[in-house]
C-alpha cells in the first residue's frame, strides 16, 4: 500500500497501486485543484510537484511515487495568505477561467525554486506544457515575471472589489 | 466611475489561484455514479439492432439509457424561437455523425460503464457520408437529413435565407470592374481546459438538482424540462463557474442524459467527457465557403455586393439558422454597400453538429470581408486603407438589414490602426470622422440608403 505525504501530511494511499496520481488525489483524497483536463499529459492541468519537481498526475501510477512528497495549489497558501506565485498571479491577472491555473501555478513555483532570476526564455520553457485556451499567456508570463523579479509580496491581503 | 480605468481585483481571483473554486467536477456527493456514453462509431447509419441485456447484468452497472427512456425525444435547441425540432437526444432510427449518442450507461465507476458500453449490442447498416458542403446539391449527394441537405424552414418556409437592398441590377451595370473571391474558413475546436461535465442529483423532493458546466444556464435549463416534460420547478441548476467555454458550452450536451440516468438509477451521476470526446464528438465552429462579387468604380466605391454563403451546420440544425441570419445581416462587414443580394444556406454534413464561437457566424464573414476588401484595392491599385476608410460604416448608414447605425467605429478604429503602425494617410482621411456622410462622402449611389436615426 502506497504511502505519501500530501502537503504536508502522510496519507496511506488505499487505491490500487495503477490508479494514477491524479485519481488518488482527487477521487480518494478529495483534492480537487490538480483537474483532470485530458488524462493524456498534454494539457498539464493535472501537475503537481512531486518531491519539488513538476509532474503530470495523470501519467503517473500512484506505485510510482510511493513514499514521494506531493505539493499541491492547496499546499501554496491560504486565501487569507496568499503565496508570491498566488499573489502574483491574482494582482497581474494570470488567470481567467482558471481552470488552468493550478498547474501553471506549481510550474511557475518549481521554477522560482530553481532559477530566481530566470528570463524570458527560460520562463516560457518551463511553461511549455500547459495549455491555457483562455489569456493568449500573456498576462501569465507577466505574473510570472512578478513573481520571480519579488514585485508582488506573499500575503499581501486581497483588495477589496469595488461595487459600484 | 469607480471601475473604468481601474485596475480592480478579480471577484474570483483568490478561488482560482489558491485551489478553491469548484467546478462540476470538483463536487463531492455521496453515492455517485459515473457514466459513460455508447456512440455512434461510423458517420451515418440506419440503426437495425440496439439491445443492452447483456449489459445490464455487469456487476456494478446500474442504469443505461436509451431513447425509449426520453418523454420527449425530439427537441430543438431553437423551438422557442419557432425553429423546428430535428435532434433526438439519443440516436432512436439513424445516426448522421460518428460520435452521436446512442445510450448512456450509469455504473460504479468509469471502468465498469466502458465495459457495460462495450456489452451493448449495436446493429448498424452504414450508408453514404456527406462531408463537403459543396456537394450537397450534386444529383448523386447521399441525403442525410430528414429535411434533405439543406434546412428548409426559413420565414414562410423557404429554405435560403435571403436579402435584398437597393439596385443590384443597376449597381453591377454601373461598376467599373468586378472582384470576386471565394472564401472557406475550416471548423475550430474551442478546447476548452474543463471538458464537458454534468453532476445530476436526484433530491429526496423529488427535484432534480443539476451541477453544469453551460455557458447558457436558463437556456439549459429549459432544455432539460422540455425533454423530461417536467415544470421548471422540478430542476434547480448549479452553474456560472466554466472551465472555458467559448461559444462550445451553449449547447446543452451533457445535462439532460445525465439526468435521465440519475432518475432511473435514483442515484447521483456524472458524465465527464474525455479529451479525446471533445475532439471527435463535441461541437464546433462550423465550417464556411463564401463566393464574393462586388461591383466596384475606379475612384474606390462599393456599388453592389452579391454573396453565396453555405454554413456547415454538421448532421442537426441546433443553432445555425440562427447563425446564418446573423451573417447575413453583417454580411458587408464593417462597410457600407448599398446594393445587396445575398443568398445564404444552412446545408447538413455527417459532421459534429456546429455552433456558437465567439461571434457567431460573424467572425466568418468579417475574415472573408476584410481579405475581400483587400482585394478590391489591390485590383483597383488603391491605398487599402484609403479604400476602407471610404466605404466605413457612418453614423444613419443602414446595415444589410436596414438598421441605422448610430455608433459605428470603423473610422475610429482604421485611423488607429494607421497610426500605430505608422501607415500614412492624406490629410482628408486623417481628419475623417463617423459623423454622418456629406459632400464627397455622400456620392448618388450612397444617398438613398441613409437612415433615420434616433439620439
Amino acid at each position: 500500500m502506497p504511502s505519501l505525504t500530501v502537503n504536508g501530511v502522510a496519507v496511506e494511499v488505499e487505491s490500487a497501486g495503477l490508479h494514477t496520481l491524479l485519481h488518488v488525489l482527487r477521487e480518494e483524497l478529495g483534492i480537487t485543484s490538480p483537474k483532470a483536463g485530458c488524462q493524456q499529459g498534454g494539457c498539464g492541468a493535472c501537475t503537481v510537484l512531486v518531491d519539488g519537481e513538476p509532474r503530470r498526475s495523470c501519467l503517473i501510477p500512484v506505485a510510482a511515487v510511493d513514499g514521494a512528497s506531493i505539493t499541491t495549489v492547496e499546499g501554496l497558501g491560504t486565501p487569507e495568505r496568499l503565496s508570491v506565485v498566488q499573489a502574483a498571479f491574482h494582482e497581474r491577472y494570470g488567470s481567467q477561467c482558471g481552470f488552468c491555473t493550478p498547474g501553471f501555478l506549481l510550474a511557475t513555483y518549481a521554477l522560482l525554486e530553481r532559477s530566481p532570476r530566470a528570463g524570458r526564455a527560460e520562463i516560457e520553457e518551463a511553461l511549455a506544457g500547459h495549455v491555457c485556451r483562455c489569456t493568449g499567456y500573456v498576462k501569465i508570463i507577466e505574473a510570472v515575471e512578478a513573481a520571480l523579479r519579488g514585485e508582488v509580496a506573499a500575503g499581501t491581503e486581497p483588495t477589496e472589489a469595488v461595487t459600484a | 466611475m469607480k471601475a473604468v480605468g481601474a485596475r480592480l481585483p478579480r471577484y474570483d481571483g483568490v478561488a482560482h489561484v489558491t485551489g478553491r473554486t469548484q467546478y462540476v467536477d470538483d463536487v463531492r456527493v455521496p453515492n455517485m455514479l459515473w457514466a459513460k456514453a455508447l456512440r455512434s462509431p461510423v458517420h451515418h447509419a440506419a440503426i437495425t439492432g440496439l439491445d443492452t441485456a447483456k449489459a445490464e447484468k455487469i456487476k456494478g452497472v446500474h442504469a443505461i439509457v436509451t431513447w425509449q427512456d426520453v418523454p420527449k425525444l425530439v427537441y430543438g435547441h431553437l423551438e422557442a424561437l419557432g425553429i423546428p425540432a430535428d435532434e433526438p437526444l439519443l440516436a432512436k432510427d439513424d445516426v448522421r455523425y460518428k460520435g452521436q449518442p446512442i445510450a448512456l450507461v450509469a455504473a460504479e465507476d468509469e471502468e465498469t460503464a466502458l465495459e457495460a458500453v462495450a456489452a451493448i449490442d449495436l446493429d448498424l447498416e452504414e450508408r453514404p457520408a456527406l462531408f463537403d458542403i459543396r456537394k450537397a446539391a450534386d444529383p448523386d449527394a447521399p441525403t442525410i437529413h430528414q429535411w434533405g441537405n439543406w434546412y428548409p424552414h426559413f420565414e414562410n418556409e423557404m429554405d435560403v435565407r435571403q436579402i435584398r437592398k437597393g439596385d443590384i441590377d443597376r449597381a453591377f451595370d454601373q461598376a467599373d470592374t468586378i472582384v470576386k473571391g471565394v472564401y472557406r474558413p475550416a471548423a475550430i475546436e474551442h478546447v476548452p481546459l474543463e471538458p464537458q461535465t454534468a453532476l445530476v442529483v436526484p433530491e429526496p423532493s423529488s427535484r432534480l438538482t443539476i451541477y453544469s458546466c453551460t455557458q447558457a444556464l436558463y437556456f439549459s435549463m429549459g432544455v432539460v424540462a422540455a425533454h423530461l416534460e417536467v415544470p421548471l420547478n422540478r430542476l434547480k441548476f448549479v452553474g456560472g463557474t466554466v472551465g472555458g467555454g467559448f461559444g462550445g458550452k451553449v449547447d446543452t450536451a451533457t445535462e439532460t442524459i445525465s439526468a435521465l440516468a440519475a432518475l432511473k438509477s435514483g442515484r447521483p451521476v456524472k458524465w465527464r467527457w474525455t479529451r479525446e470526446e471533445e475532439f471527435l464528438c463535441s461541437s464546433t465552429r462550423a465550417p464556411w465557403h463564401m463566393e464574393i462579387a462586388d461591383a466596384v468604380t475606379k475612384d474606390g466605391w462599393i456599388l453592389g455586393r452579391k454573396m453565396l454563403t453555405l454554413h456547415d451546420s454538421g448532421a442537426y440544425a441546433r443553432f445555425s439558422p440562427y447563425g446564418l441570419t446573423k451573417h447575413s445581416f453583417h454580411h458587408t462587414g464593417a462597410y457600407t454597400i448599398p446594393n445587396l443580394h445575398f443568398d445564404g444556406y444552412v446545408v447538413f454534413t455527417n459532421r459534429v453538429p456546429t455552433t456558437a464561437m465567439r461571434g457567431f457566424g460573424v467572425t466568418s464573414v468579417s475574415f472573408a470581408t476584410e481579405l475581400h476588401v483587400t482585394r478590391v484595392a489591390e485590383v483597383l491599385g488603391i491605398d487599402p486603407f484609403e479604400l476602407r476608410l471610404k466605404n466605413a460604416n457612418r453614423i444613419a448608414d443602414t446595415s444589410p438589414n436596414g438598421v441605422s447605425y448610430t455608433d459605428p467605429s470603423t473610422v475610429p478604429t482604421i485611423l488607429a490602426i494607421a497610426d500605430a503602425i505608422g501607415h500614412e494617410l492624406p490629410a482628408d482621411y486623417r481628419t475623417m470622422t463617423r459623423d454622418s456622410r456629406a459632400g464627397e462622402l455622400l456620392p448618388e449611389h450612397l444617398v438613398a440608403q441613409v437612415g433615420e436615426v434616433d439620439h
